[in-house]
């Protein structure tokens, strides 16, 4: 069992949701109040991760951020810092790589609130800011807490780009994922049984758990 | 509730709107409400009616227009002045009452009163909901656990709790059944007495609207046709779309013939209705002067100015009737009658009392008009329209 790589898992599933659930909310609730020409394909943009193979999108993210290129070479020069191959770099490409399954479920919530609902919080004399607290929030939460459940799990879970990106460092890299396949191809298949069912545990377990909590929620309606 | 209302005779606290759109949508018309008056806007769906309300509101900025309430301009697009619906202090129901589905009733309440401290909030929310008459035990309820009735209710105490110098109802009891209807009436004829600020009831129930409203504002296809009491508009329809709008059965055509030998007075030719014939009645009618001898029109006659006789026509003021078809309802009588001298018109009256009983259909009756009442009017033409 690599605790080391369970516990980089988690970490990177946690840092992920702390920077997609700020520019998700803001990017789905963006693009279910607003109406402008060329709309679609910022959608498509967001959606492209979903449909992408993990492996393209892993390249392309190599290729803009490593060393090698522009962007890669102004931030090691400015901020000493490699966005390949170690822990940055996969949180980058972890951030990326979940926007479809943070933003569509929050973007699906916002519409879903009935327009009058706004309209009677602003009649109420309520600004933007209270409005967002006391009455979006409230009712987008479910759809929220889904797609938290579903960004984490899937960042536990992810491989490809993983592997494009940030290779298999012990402790700066080397996720849990990456590691049960490590271990199938060193034929220690008892080590990788044991991750791998640990890993269907916590899934099965994040997703019942966010079930649960959405019918309670609506229960409460 | 009423220290910041009743703030010692400061300024004029009425309404006064005009609004001329005409795109995306067609919207216009000015009028103007009074503190204390309740101004119901009637019309068809489609009829701009709800489109005011917003534009009072703030929801919708309209292409040229100006709103002031209560001495304070809210918009003006001559000036360039636009105060954002948070900063317009006007309490609006909402025609699904846009209740927060998550916050109690006492917290959708207390929402208006947000920059009070929460403590006073309550209490003071609590007091709108027992003002509105909600059950103290429904306070925490959510508004799924209440009946259309009491969640009107809950939204009128939060239109209220947002302390409004205009108050705004759309279409507020058409989810309410009959029974709860009536109770609210009450409640929205209470607060006329306690609330000296402007009320607007967009309504399509002309019932409801002359039990409720102080005025008239008749819209149709985005402009305002016409505004005034309801029994000035009864009595004298603008146009014959008016007319329609708020349900005159007693409409018909004919031909102004001219004036005649009494100043003020002209001749009316009654037509007959649809194939628009010519028949042997002649009316003497008030005469405004506004008609060329030979024009078609239509007239419109209220039907407490017609008195229906129990025997044959007798003198030559008297028009002879065959009842046609009775209606008894509960408490009235609905008749319709076919005029022996001009085929194709028929009278349609509501009678109530003792003159119920006699009537049976083919009875031969006769009526009296009262002429002064006859209101008439030219065919309203595409020119009249624009």
């Amino acid at each position: 069992m690599d605790w080391q790589a369970l516990v980089l898992s988690l970490e990177l599933a946690s840092l992920t949701l702390v920077v997609l659930l700020p520019a998700g909310l803001w990017l789905g609730r963006w693009l279910a109040y607003s109406e402008f020409p060329g709309k679609a394909w910022i959608e498509a943009l967001v959606v492209l991760p979903l449909v992408l193979p993990p492996t393209v999108l892993g390249y392309y993210l190599l290729v803009s951020l490593g060393a090698a290129s522009p962007v890669g070479r102004w931030v090691a020069q400015n901020f000493d810092v490699q966005l390949s191959f170690n822990f940055a770099g996969l949180l980058i490409a972890s951030v990326v790589f979940n926007i479809p399954f943070m933003v569509q479920p929050v973007q699906r919530a916002f519409m879903a609130i009935p327009r009058d609902l706004g309209e009677a919080a602003a009649v109420s004399g309520l600004g933007l800011w209270q409005t967002f607290w006391r009455v979006e929030l409230p009712l987008v939460w479910p759809g929220v807490l889904s797609a938290m459940v579903l960004t984490f799990v899937h960042t536990l879970g992810e491989f490809g780009v993983v592997l494009m990106m940030g290779g298999s460092i012990p402790g700066e890299t080397r996720t849990i994922a990456i590691a049960i396949y490590d271990r199938v191809q060193a034929f220690d298949m008892v080590a990788a049984d044991r991750m791998a069912l640990l890993l269907l545990l916590l899934s099965l377990l994040a997703v019942a758990a966010s079930f649960f909590a959405s019918a309670r929620l609506a229960v409460r309606r | 509730m009423s220290e910041a209302m009743s703030v010692a005779g400061s300024a004029d606290r009425s309404l006064r709107i005009e609004v001329d759109q005409h795109s995306p949508m067609r919207l216009s018309g000015a009028f103007g409400c009074a503190p204390g008056e309740l101004l119901a806007l009637v019309g068809p769906s489609g009829a701009g009616k709800t489109s005011m309300l917003r534009v009072l509101a703030g929801l919708m900025r309209p292409q040229a227009g100006r709103v002031v309430v209560g001495g304070e301009v809210w918009n003006d697009t001559a000036a360039g002045v636009f105060r954002p619906v948070r900063e317009r202090r006007v309490g609006l129901v909402f025609q699904h009452y846009a209740l927060m589905p998550h916050l109690s009733a006492i917290d959708n309440v207390a929402l208006p009163l947000l920059q009070q401290p929460r403590l006073l909030r309550q209490a003071q929310a609590r007091r709108w909901l027992d003002h509105v008459g909600l059950n103290a035990a429904l306070h925490g309820r959510r508004p799924a656990q209440l009946s259309g009735g009491e969640q009107q209710r809950v939204a009128v105490a939060r239109a209220l709790a947002r302390n409004p110098s205009l108050l705004l109802l759309d279409e507020p009891f058409s989810a309410v059944d009959q029974m709860n209807r009536q109770a609210l009436y009450q409640l929205l004829a209470d607060l006329r007495q306690q609330l000296a600020i402007p009320i607007l009831l967009v309504t399509h129930d002309l019932n409801e609207a002359r039990l409720l409203a102080d005025r008239f504002v008749v819209m149709d296809a985005g402009r305002v046709l016409q505004q005034g009491t309801p029994a000035s508009i009864y009595q004298a329809p603008r146009n014959t779309r008016v007319a329609d709008l708020v349900g005159i059965r007693n409409r018909f055509e004919g031909e102004w013939l001219g004036p005649a030998d009494d100043p003020g007075w002209g001749w009316l030719r009654w037509h007959s209705g649809g194939s628009g014939t010519a028949s042997v009645v002649r009316l003497k009618v008030r005469d405004k002067g506004k008609l060329a001898a030979g024009q078609n029109v239509h007239w419109v006659v209220p039907g407490d100015a017609v008195t229906l006789l129990d025997r044959a026509a007798q003198s030559p003021g008297e028009l002879g009737v065959t009842v046609t078809e009775v209606r008894q309802l509960a408490e009235i009588t609905m008749a319709t009658l076919g005029l022996r001298d001009v085929p194709g018109a028929q009278l349609r009256l509501t009678l109530s009392g003792r003159q119920r009983s006699q009537l049976a259909v083919g009875a031969q009756m006769a009526v009296q008009l009262e002429l002064a009442m006859v209101h008439v009017m030219p065919v309203r033409t595409t020119a009249d329209a624009a």
